[in-house]
Formats: C-alpha cells, structure tokens, sequence
C-alpha cells in the first residue's frame, strides 16, 4: 500500500515531462533542452524524497508529498509555456525546497522541542515582519521584499511559518487565561488586556502591511490565519467578532485614506469602468477564464499571454484558460485532499501544540489558495499573492516545503510515554 | 478546556473554508460555464483569434487584392503595410489584435464560438484554413489617399453614401502591423498615437463643418429662413467675449444662410446657435446620432458633445461654430455629409462584403442597412445645393471635378496643441454612384487649401470604378 504512493510520484513527473515534451515539440527545429537536466534532477529527488517518506521514520503520512509534487509539476508546464526564462530557476527552487523538507524532516524532534519558545518565535514574527516594513524594497509594486545581495526574499513568506508557530504556542499556553479569565463587556466575553495583547499586535501588524507595503494579499492572509487560529485554540466568538470589526473599521479606514485600496476596491465593483486601464489585468483574466470554457483551449493552445504577470499571481487564469473548468476542478481538488490530509494530521497529534501548528499550516496554505483564485477570479478583490506550490516565486516555494516538512514531522505517531 | 474541543473548533474552521471554497467552485463553474459566451463576445476580448495551428484566412480588397495573407500557421504578412493599417489591424500573440484580424477573427480562423468552446475535441474537427474575407474597401484608393496624404498627420475615410460600404479608411501616421508586435512599447509611448485608428477613433472639433448640422437645425428649429438676412461686421460681442472670424474677414450686410455655408460665416453660425439655445442643439445632435453609438464592423470613440443644457451664450455660439467641447471623429463627420446626398437617410457604414470559405463558397454577403433617418428630403436637397455652391463659389474650390457634381464644406479647427486641423467634408455624385467622404489633416491649417484638394484627386480616381 504505502509504496502504491510511488505511483503517483510517477503520475507527476509524467504530467511534467509530457508538459516540458509538448513544449518542445512546438519549439522545433530550435528546441530548448535546458530544463531537461533539471527537471530530471528532481524526478530522481522527488523519488528518493518518496523512499525517503515511506521508510517513515519521521513522518507517517506519506500521500502529502505527492500532492505538492503535482501542483509543482503543473506550476513548471505553465511556466515553461507562460515564461520559459523562469522555467529552470522554478525546477531549481523546486529542488531547494525539496532539500529543505528533508532537512526539517531529519531535524523534526529539535524543530518540535523549539515550538515551545513562545517569546522568542513572537519576537522573531515581530522582527521577520517589521524587517520588510522598514527594509522593504519595491518590486511589482508591492514594498515587501528585502534585497539580500543576489538574492530577493519575501520576509512575509517566512513570517507566515513563525505566525503558525507563535501563536500555536502562545495559545495552547494561555488557552485557560484566554478561556477563564473573562470579563463581560456588553455581550463579549473578554480576558484582560495583557493576554489579548500579542494578538492585536498582529492584527495592526497585518493592517500596517495593508497600508504601508500595498500587499493587501499578505495581510488579508495574515488576518484571516491570525483569526483562525484564535478560534481553534480558544473557541471563544468574542475573538472573531472583534476581529471582523477591527477589518471592517481597518478596511473602510484604509478606503477613505488610501488610494491604492480605493482603487482595488473599485476595480473589483466594477472592472469594465476602467477595463483597458487598471482593471486590465483582472478583465483579461475573466476572458481567459472564458476562452477556456469546460474543456479548456488545450496546452500551449491558449493565449495567457495577454494576462500581465500571467507567471505569478495570474497562473490559475492560465490554467483555466488551457485546461478549462476541468483542469480548475483538478486543481481544485487537489487543494482540498491537500488540506483534509492536513487537518487529518492536526487531529491525530496528541499534544495540542502541534493539533494547532498542524491545522494551522493546513489552513494557511489552504487560505493562501483560496484567496488567490477568489482575487483573479474576482470573486473577491484581487490581492497579489502567489497560488502555493504553483506560482513562481522561490520564497513561497521555500516556506511552502518547510511547511510540508514540518507537517509531515508531526504526522509521526508518538508513542505518549516518549513524547 | 480539553484537546477535544480543540479538534471540535478546528473541525469548525475547516467546514467553514471547505464552504467558502466550494462557493469559489461553484463561482467558477459559473464563469466559465454560465458567463463564458457573453464574455468572449465582449467588444475588448481581443484573444478570438490566432489559433496556432490554423492558417488564418486572406483579408481582401473589393476587387481581390491581398491586404492581409498567411502562408502557414502562425505567419502572417500585409502587402498594403500601414497603407491598410487602419483598416486590417494588427495580431500579436502577447499584445491581442485590432482592427479586422479582430473583428472578424472568427471568420478569420474558421473557427465559431460554439467550436472554441469545445476546446481539444474543437481542434480536432476544425478546418485546416480559415475563411477569406472580403472587404468594400478599395486598395487603389486606399493608398491614393494615404499617399495624397503626404508627411502630414490625418484621415480620410470615403463610403458609399447609398450602401455605407467604406470604400477607403486611411489614417497617418500608421505602421506596418507586421512590426507592431515587435516594436509595442515604442508604440505605445510614442506621442503621435500610430496605433490609432484616427477615422473611427481620433477625436477633433468638427470646426466650420458642423455649420451643416446647424443650418440644417436652424431650419428645423424655425429660427431663421432662407430669406432672412444677416449682417457680418466680423465679430459677434458675446458679453465680454467675442467670436471673429477667420483671417479677419467681414461679410457685409447682405449675408443670407445660404452665403453663411458657403463663405462660412461664423457671425450667423454663432447667432443662430444661439437662437436655438442648449435645447435645439441638443435635438439637432441627437437627431443626427451623435449620441448613439454605431454597431458595426469597427471599434469607434463615443463623440464628445458639451453638456447642452449647461452652457452659457459664448459656449452655445462656440458649438454653432464647431469649436469648444464638442469633438468628433472623422466618420460621423462623412456620415453627416452622406446624409445630405442620401435624402436624408444615413447608411450603417460597413467593411465586410461577403465571407468566403477556402473553397470559394460565400458564406456571408453583407446586406446595406439604414442607420437613422437624419434629416427630410427636401431640407437634404436644400442643403445639398448650399454644399455645391461651396465647392463652386466658396472655400471648397479647390475640390471641383468638371463634369461632376461635387458638394462640400470646409472646416478649420483650432485646437490647443497646435496649428488649426483642416477639414473637408462632402459628396460626389459619380456615374455609378454616390459617395460621401471625410478628410482632416492636423496642424495644417484652412481645410479649403490641403484637405479639398485630397478630396478632389479620390473624386477623379473613382470617376469610372
């Protein structure tokens, strides 16, 4: 049974090299072979990787992996066709993030006895974030990078990982402070300030993000993981329903100062106000979604093209266009086993420290999905964020397998006495 | 609180996001089910077009010539280059098309909306080679004008005043729509706008040409009548303002309607303009369609007018003189003049004349349809024969064809950026039928001088087609 799962390792890099072969047949006679390599490379790493998992001596779930192989399998067709300059870089960051999932697997028990720093990993969220909120540079017109030398990271993309870890942490500490120590204000159940403290500061924190660095789509995640979380460690409706009114007050603060928001906002009420200008993108993405009907236009058939920035947020518009509602259907659904599989994991640990990191990870990765494909979509105001596993981008690549790792690490049943 | 009723509130979170995303689904489903035909038959969705592996169908011209043609999928060429710019359009694959390559993409490629719809199985029952398209335009004339045209900035837009079939849509300056894909950025900052279909597209003050639509208002409005006469001493006091006239000139005391065309004298133009007040122009521009937008075979600018009742005595005498708010494109200006020679009645002005399949089969043939009813017969004759009388003792001189009745009206625009655009508007009665054209030319100054003349030479050329 559990080396069935190598099947469908196999199933994703057959979708990969039939992709990249397609590919090439449309180049010739003047054909391209330099992902070849690479993509080889990580066929025969995501294979070992598999072995690696089924041997199962840090994880028990071995039906994650593969799931992730075939979003990063279909994101390298898309982008081999979409972009091909960026095709290699993504095989590499594949094989990077690869890597780092072994790792965080080999160092599982470590990562897992540092979960329970609460303070510490509050003040490395704090200083991840606040690192991008001064230090951040431009790019794509979100101000959420910071420029290490040759390389660019997305601080958020990290930031999201100790967000999880925090306030899992934090949560699981104080759940009977948060829970017993209440107040009545009006008819919200309230504990005193000081234990509510942390999590308004990441709630200003995402607003802040919002406003200063225009990555709407990175706040509204934070908020909504932020949210979540709250709930699954305390249960309390309190929590949420002051959550809702600090958005809503946060959001029509944000309309009525920023323009930027407005704009967003206003694109999304209606995009054919302004469809060649600064709803192009979002306009040109429903006619992908269109053109691709229920059977999709066929691979490389399509024209994404028109879509600016198809590669990184725009994918799923490319997706739809080429492989229609059905290829959207599979995506889809694949996001859906991803996050079952994930709360599955969440639900069998026995320590509530990692029930919580687990759901949360799965819920992060699971919201990052939603929000994105809502937003080209237009099905909510589009926020740039990248569809996890699939778009280019080799932080989100990165921070989206050391979530899988660490996922996977606590997948491992732990006999209670040598917990 | 046990860890039970945290697995409970994570089972909550999860039905929750489970629930939003299969609203998300659902919404998608609709998308591209639901909402997918009225998407791909919106006017901006440029991606209909360029299948790959098809051969795309040859644009032609009236009598057969290539304007466009491919030789295999994916190649295209325009022998005619920017000469039929305007006209075929471009088509990229990273930048959309325009033009024909647009509008009758589908015709192009041979490949229906229901057929794109079926995605893979669709490619699979497709024709190797799209359908041919005819068009009414003239490759002759096209180029005649586009070469009369000169170094100068303009357009000129020539149609069957009968039918509405165009027979010549030149714009300058215009390029080669085999080199718009690789030079777009350029084109896209370049402050001249190549790209731009100035017939249908470039927005101008209509200057003294729009006395016709007023004269005609006039008369409808009951404000004057053939017999009053004017007084022109050169200037029309407006308060503090004034409006003179061009080149100082002073028309005397015995100024009737029919001297105010063909002198075009702005004094009578203003006042008459003012005599009808917002209200009466307002009719006047609406009867002749300059509110309603034109479905047909070409992406067309919505006409500027100011807001008619709002404005005050200097600026209704400004729209009687064509000058201030209003801005129009070149082809409602030729559909004006068509009118006068037409009866009355305005044509939809069209540029396919039939479909043909690969094996020589017409699929489509275009049947001539009236657009509105602008104006009566008798006010067209009327007005018709003040147009002559430009062309024979007015400004528009320099348009007459022996042996040809030929009516016009010149017009000079001041604009802010620069020198005045001149205008010629107006008909020709030929042997074998009627045509009415549009001719501006940017910072050239008096329409009389450079845009007549451009009328004058299509008039001969077309004398015996």
């Amino acid at each position: 049974m559990r080396s069935k799962s190598l099947l469908l390792i196999a199933v994703d890099f057959l979708i990969m090299f039939a992709g990249l072969g397609i590919i090439m047949l449309g180049q010739y006679p003047k054909v391209d072979y330099s992902p070849i390599p690479w993509a080889l490379g990580a066929a025969v790493l995501g294979i070992a990787v598999q072995l690696f998992l089924i041997k199962g001596r840090f994880n028990d779930d071995i039906w994650i992996f593969p799931m992730v192989l075939f979003f990063s399998s279909v994101g390298i067709i898309m982008l081999a066709r979409l972009k091909p300059i960026l095709c290699v870089p993504q095989l590499r960051w594949l094989i990077i993030g690869m890597l780092v999932m072994v790792l965080v697997l080999y160092f599982s028990r470590q990562l897992k006895n540092m979960m329970q720093y609460q303070y510490i990993l509050g003040i490395c969220t704090l200083v991840v974030l606040c690192l991008s909120l001064l230090f951040g540079v431009e790019i794509g017109g979100s101000k959420n990078w910071l420029v290490l030398g040759p390389f660019s990271v997305q601080p958020s993309e990290f930031g999201k990982i100790l967000l999880v870890l925090f306030l899992a942490a934090f949560l699981s500490d104080h759940k009977d402070m948060l829970k017993e120590a209440r107040k009545k204000f009006l008819f919200l159940d309230l504990p005193p300030l000081r234990f509510i403290a942390p999590l308004l500061v990441i709630w200003g924190i995402a607003i802040l993000m919002f406003v200063v660095q225009r990555d709407l789509g990175s706040a509204l995640l934070f908020f909504c993981m932020a949210v979540f979380m709250t709930y699954m460690g305390t249960g309390s409706k309190s929590y949420v329903f002051i959550a809702m009114c600090f958005i809503c007050l946060g959001a029509v603060v944000s309309y009525t100062f920023f323009s930027h928001v407005q704009v967003r906002f206003n694109i999304w009420l209606d995009p054919w106000q302004d469809a060649v200008g600064q709803a192009y993108q979002v306009v040109q993405s429903l006619f992908a979604f269109a053109a691709g009907g229920v059977w999709g236009t066929g691979f490389t058939h399509g024209h994404p093209g028109l879509i600016p920035e198809v590669h990184t947020d725009f994918i799923f518009s490319a997706i739809g266009e080429e492989f229609g509602l059905l290829g959207c259907t599979v995506i889809m659904m694949v996001y859906v086993l991803l996050f079952y599989r994930g709360i599955m994991v969440a639900l069998n640990c026995k320590k509530e420290l990692h029930t919580l990191v687990a759901a949360g990870f799965s819920i992060a990765l699971f919201t990052q999905a939603f929000i994105i494909i809502a937003g080209v979509t237009k099905f909510l105001p589009l926020t740039g964020i990248t569809l996890p596993f699939i778009s280019y981008g080799g932080s989100s690549m990165v921070s989206g397998f050391i979530m899988i790792g660490l996922l996977l690490a606590l997948s491992k049943k732990e006999r209670v006495n040598g917990a | 609180m046990g860890h039970k009723d945290i697995k409970k509130y994570i089972l909550q979170c999860s039905v929750f996001m489970m629930g939003c995303f299969l609203c998300l689904f659902g919404y998608i489903v609709y998308l591209q089910v639901v909402a997918a035909p009225s998407l791909l038959a919106n006017p901006l969705n440029t991606r209909g077009n360029a299948a790959l592996s098809i051969v795309r169908g040859d644009i032609l011209d009236i009598n057969g010539k290539e304007l466009a043609t491919s030789s295999q999928p994916g190649q295209r060429s325009y022998p005619y280059g920017a000469i039929a710019a305007p006209v075929t359009g471009y088509l990229g694959e990273e930048i959309g098309s325009a033009g024909l390559e647009d509008i009758a993409g589908s015709d192009l490629t041979g490949q229906s909306r229901q057929l794109q719809m079926l995605g893979p199985i669709g490619q699979a029952i497709q024709a190797g080679r799209g359908n041919n398209v005819k068009l009414t335009v003239d490759a002759d004339i096209q180029e005649l004008a586009y070469e009369a045209l000169g170094s100068n900035k303009g357009a000129v837009v020539v149609l069957d005043a009968d039918t509405g079939a165009i027979i010549a849509m030149v714009s300058k300056p215009a390029i080669d729509p085999a080199e718009v894909e690789s030079s777009w950025k350029d084109l896209q900052e370049r402050k001249d706008s190549p790209l731009l279909n100035r017939v249908t597209q470039g927005l101008y003050p209509p200057g003294s040409t729009i006395k016709l639509l007023i004269a005609d208002a006039a008369l409808d409005e009951k404000v004057t009548d053939l017999n009053e006469v004017f007084k022109c001493t050169g200037k029309l006091q407006i308060g503090n303002e004034y409006i003179g006239e061009s080149h100082g000139a002073v028309h005397g005391d015995h100024v009737t309607l029919e001297d105010a065309v063909t002198q075009s004298c702005n004094v009578t133009f203003g006042t008459l303009a003012m005599r009808m007040h917002g209200k009466g122009l307002e009719n006047a521009f609406e009867r002749f369609g300059f509110f309603e937008p034109i479905e047909s075979e070409f992406h067309e600018s919505k006409c500027h007018l100011p807001q008619f009742l709002k404005l005050g005595d200097g600026d209704t005498a400004q729209v009687g003189i064509g000058q201030g708010e209003t801005l129009v494109t070149p082809l409602r200006m030729a559909m004006l003049a068509s009118a006068y020679v037409n009866k009355g009645k305005v044509m939809v002005p069209y540029l396919v004349e039939e479909v043909i399949s690969p094996t020589g089969l017409v699929l489509r043939k275009a049947s001539p349809q009236k657009w509105r009813e602008v104006t009566s017969p008798q006010r067209a004759g009327i007005i018709s024969s003040f147009m002559e009388n430009v062309v024979e003792n007015g400004t528009g001189g320099a348009a007459a064809v022996p042996g040809i009745r030929v009516t016009g009206k010149t017009g000079t625009a001041e604009n802010a950026a620069g020198a005045d655009h001149g205008w010629f508007i107006g008909t020709a009665e030929l042997p074998k039928r009627k045509i009415a054209f549009c001719v501006i030319v940017e910072n050239s100054g008096g329409g009389g001088a450079v845009a007549a003349p451009i009328a004058r030479q299509i008039i001969i050329a077309l004398k015996n087609r």
